[in-house]
């Protein structure tokens, strides 16, 4: 395809599609422009876009009155731990199903997306239960717990995925070059597979980060991570505008970015490598 | 391909995944089962009686469940519609040559990193409110009285909100089907003849089917959960006139406090998603062979 | 050193069969080539001993020593890939020494013997080079170059020509050959080119369906197949075989003769055509003569200058002492 495109009608496709693209985006940058804004500001009215007042005010005032660092440790804290432990039980299955595969593997793979398939609410209630009874409820552990199990089918998928891209030969040579399983798995098939892992986690800790049910559900005060800690917004702390954007930024920002990072392999990971 | 004791090996190293995921879904099934057929509310401590499909008839009769399969249909074909054809246009845009295609992508696709309860809260607050909100200065620029949106077309809303989530999702994975496909293909029927119009119609288009039903079934499995959208934008009202299943569900179970009624209402869900299930799998399946 | 020894080795994965139960003895320092069509069970067969894929019954024996049960890492074998198998994260220089790490050599010895190596591959010049960023025929000397460093037993090489163009594949077989001259180490070659196998080999193994069809020095399968289908595997273009009448002259039930062994005659001659396809190669021509009463083509090689053309009558005499007798199981008379 190495034809020439008049400059006329790719004008015309950028204005279309930067026009599209901003409008998508806006309600993003218009939270992140109103974070810097006074409350009066952010609900003046015209409305004001760039020409005001930047102000860092609303993320002092949002750490202070209600101790956001502690949330977003919460964020942190279940979204690293629940891909990193899923990421070890599923790295030798994923390794096991790629490169001696049985029978079963397909079975077995279907299986766990199936798993995948059961809406949270038809577990909801035995697994209140079970957290009240256990004293899990509104404990980092308990939801570092879920999200592993919820996220599990999915790392194993994108790495059964990644992993069949190497071929056997590779690691056949390696073998035949006097590699032992050990030096066969840390020389040979590791390096090859760091992108697929990175990519994996990166995709892993989105998913955990912006997951909304079992968050809300299963959390309170303690272990209430961002998704939670927002939701009290909802109520009237909600009309101070300025604050809320500058919490909410802060929320979106880390993923906004991994997200960005990461676009190319999303598909990959979310269709179970349907699309690619 | 494998040696005895590679396959001993591959044994041990699948075991820990298959265990938890069973234990995770075999263990809280089981008891959602078991629930389902008890008269168990945890405001009223005592027995947990035996009661058949009581819960069941309890739960289906219910006005507010058929309210919810309603909502629940309009909230999925609703938010449906709009991401498909919206990510097929945005899609074909995205494919044009053009100045800037990666800050485009990077605005398009960013939605979908925004957690659910922002993205709820920023249109409610900072969009759809009657007072305060943007589009309630638009409307008042032009004249006309602000509309308050979540009381008054709360559904609707809700798949506004949805759906501009969700956009990216299948504008990304239409768009890198769209890339995958051959240009040969497409020079071939260029020297066959065939306008831009045809190309998309007869090339692109069916080329495009494959992701498309897997954008529509992988949607679907998430748009059936809906829950935090609606928890802070409208807590299911007004009275249930934005209750999903899940979301009825929720306030069975946790506002209500009857579990037996909650897990019956679990069990319809998961039916319900069962249904749409087996279908993904099957496409899903038969990728692996290829 | 390097002799390799195979005793009733058999290899079924399920239910199927693929190798049966297979005797085979390789000398020490001997260029041994598996040959046959694909599908025959030649690559099963040199995973077998390179012990990528499990023996079902039997036993491998390497320099004597029971080999059977041994991991790829403890046979001393090195192998070379059909796809290369290169390490892609990996510089020429570090995929060379790989074996040499994990032999636990220093680095001084490690670079020494990757330095000698790659002169003798003339891979100098690109040692720090990704493999991504060499030709084919520079990465098929990277494998080989990986597989001579730690000194095996043997060398296996899996169809390594396969991948090349035509004039790099000629290149190639050459420098192997040289090679082997040079080592003087075992090496096995699996390919389903005969003419690999003719002018590499020192000793071929025709294979079909995992059985051994005939073992030999290159000549010897000229001369004397054993049978019909190692008649026509061996040899280019292609035995003519005929049966019927031609073979009964003969008291057999097929005769064969290459189309080098037969002569053009002005006249008579026991068989006469009509030419309906002449290749001209320039050294030689090539007939494809129609003969009334059989149902192939009859090929004839003959002298490049020769002033035949498409559709003139030719009389043909196969030379007497070049005719193959078979029987009716395909197996050579005497």
């Amino acid at each position: 395809m190495a034809r020439a495109v008049p400059n006329s009608r790719k004008a015309i496709n950028t204005a279309v599609a930067w026009t599209i693209a901003i409008l998508i985006f806006f309600p993003i940058l218009w939270t992140v422009l109103t974070s810097f804004k006074t409350e009066a500001t952010a609900i003046a009215d015209p409305p004001v876009f760039l020409a005001f007042d930047w102000t860092l005010e609303n993320y002092t005032a949002v750490q202070e009155r209600s101790d956001y660092f502690r949330h977003f440790w919460n964020s942190v804290v279940i979204s690293l731990g629940s891909t990193i432990i899923g990421l070890i039980i599923a790295i030798p299955a994923a390794w096991a199903m790629a490169f001696v595969p049985g029978r079963q593997t397909k079975n077995v793979l279907m299986w766990m997306l199936s798993t995948k398939m059961l809406p949270p609410v038809g577990v909801l209630v035995p697994l209140y239960l079970i957290f009240r009874d256990w004293g899990l409820l509104d404990t980092r552990l308990g939801l570092v717990i879920v999200l592993t199990l919820i996220n599990l089918p999915i790392i194993v998928w994108m790495l059964y995925t990644y992993f069949r891209e190497i071929p056997v030969d590779i690691l056949e040579a390696a073998r035949m070059d006097g590699a032992g399983l050990a030096s066969e798995v840390i020389y040979v098939l590791t390096p090859m597979a760091v992108p697929g892992i990175a990519s994996t986690l990166l995709l892993n800790i989105i998913l955990a980060w912006n997951e909304a049910f079992w968050t809300l559900n299963l959390t309170a005060a303690n272990a209430a991570p961002l998704t939670a800690f927002i939701a009290s917004y909802s109520s009237p702390e909600g009309l101070f505008y300025a604050k809320l954007s500058a919490a909410s930024t802060m929320a979106i920002a880390p993923i906004l970015i991994m997200g960005w990072f990461s676009q190319k392999q999303l598909v990959r990971g979310l269709t179970f490598g349907a699309v690619k | 391909m494998a040696t005895q004791h590679s396959r001993a090996a591959a044994r041990f190293m699948i075991a820990p995944s298959v265990i938890v995921l069973l234990l995770w879904m075999a263990v809280p099934l089981a008891l959602t089962l078991y629930f389902s057929f008890l008269r168990y509310n945890l405001l009223m401590p005592g027995e947990n009686p035996f009661v058949g499909w009581e819960n069941y008839s309890y739960f289906l009769t219910d006005p507010a469940f058929q309210t919810a399969i309603v909502n629940t249909l309009i909230l999925v074909l609703g938010v449906l519609f709009i991401t498909v054809l919206g990510g097929i246009g945005l899609a074909v845009l995205l494919d044009q040559p053009m100045w800037g295609t990666g800050i485009v992508r990077i605005m398009v696709i960013s939605p979908f990193f925004v957690m659910p309860t922002v993205s709820a809260l920023v249109w409610k607050n900072m969009f759809m409110n009657p007072v305060n909100g943007l589009f309630a200065f638009l409307a008042g620029t032009f004249g006309m009285a602000p509309f308050d949106f979540l009381t008054q077309a709360p559904l609707a809303s809700i798949v506004g909100i949805v759906s501009w989530q969700w956009l990216p999702f299948a504008t990304l994975i239409l768009l890198t089907a769209m890339q995958s496909l051959d240009s040969e293909q497409l020079e071939a029927a260029e020297m066959d003849g065939a306008s831009a119009w045809s190309r998309f119609w007869y090339i692109k288009l069916p080329h495009l089917a494959r992701a498309i039903t897997v954008v529509v079934l992988i949607q679907t499995i998430f748009l059936l959960s809906i829950f935090a959208e609606i928890l802070v934008t409208t807590n299911g009202g007004p009275g249930t006139a934005s209750t999903n299943l899940t979301y009825l569900v929720y306030a069975e179970s946790l506002l209500r406090f009857d579990v037996g009624t909650g897990s019956a209402g679990g069990v319809v869900a998961i039916i319900l998603a069962n249904i749409v299930a087996i279908f993904l799998m099957r496409m899903i399946g038969k990728n692996l062979d290829a | 050193m390097g002799n390799i020894t195979l005793e009733k080795v058999q290899k079924k994965f399920g239910e199927t069969e693929v190798i049966p139960p297979l005797d085979l003895a390789i000398e020490d320092g001997e260029f041994v080539v598996f040959v046959g069509p694909s599908g025959c069970g030649k690559s099963t067969l040199l995973r077998l001993i390179a012990g990528l894929e499990d023996v079902s019954s039997g036993e491998i024996r390497i320099d004597g020593k029971p080999a059977t049960d041994l991991p790829p890492a403890k046979r001393g074998l090195a192998m070379v890939f059909q796809s290369y198998a290169l390490y892609p994260h990996m510089s020429v220089r570090k995929n060379i020494a790989f074996p040499l790490k994990m032999a636990g050599l220093n680095a001084e010895e490690q670079n020494k013997r990757v330095e000698r190596a790659a002169a003798v591959l003339n891979l100098t010049d690109y040692l720090d080079r990704r493999p991504g960023q060499l030709s084919g025929g520079q990465r098929q000397r990277v494998a080989i170059g990986r597989s001579i460093v730690r000194e095996p037993a043997a060398f296996l090489f899996d169809e390594p020509l396969s991948n090349l163009d035509a004039a790099l594949r000629v290149g190639m077989r050459l420098e192997i050959t040289e090679l082997h001259e040079r080592l003087k180490t075992t090496m096995i070659y699996v390919t389903h080119d005969q003419v690999e196998a003719m002018t590499m080999a020192d000793k071929i193994v025709v294979l079909r369906a995992g059985h051994v069809e005939q073992v030999g020095s290159p000549l010897e399968l000229y001369r004397n197949p054993r049978n019909l289908f190692v008649a026509g595997f061996i040899g280019s273009p292609k035995m003519n075989l005929m049966t019927g009448e031609h073979a009964a002259r003969h008291d057999c039930t097929t005769i064969g003769v290459r189309p080098e062994h037969m002569r053009i005659v002005e006249e008579g001659g026991t068989f006469t055509g009509r030419i309906i396809v002449s290749e001209h190669l320039g050294s030689d021509t090539f007939f494809h003569v129609e003969i009334p009463g059989m149902d192939e083509p009859m090929t004839v090689r003959a002298d490049g200058e020769i002033g035949l053309r498409h559709g003139d009558t030719i009389h043909l005499e196969p030379e007497a002492r070049q005719i193959h007798r078979f029987d009716e199981k395909g197996l050579r008379l005497a």
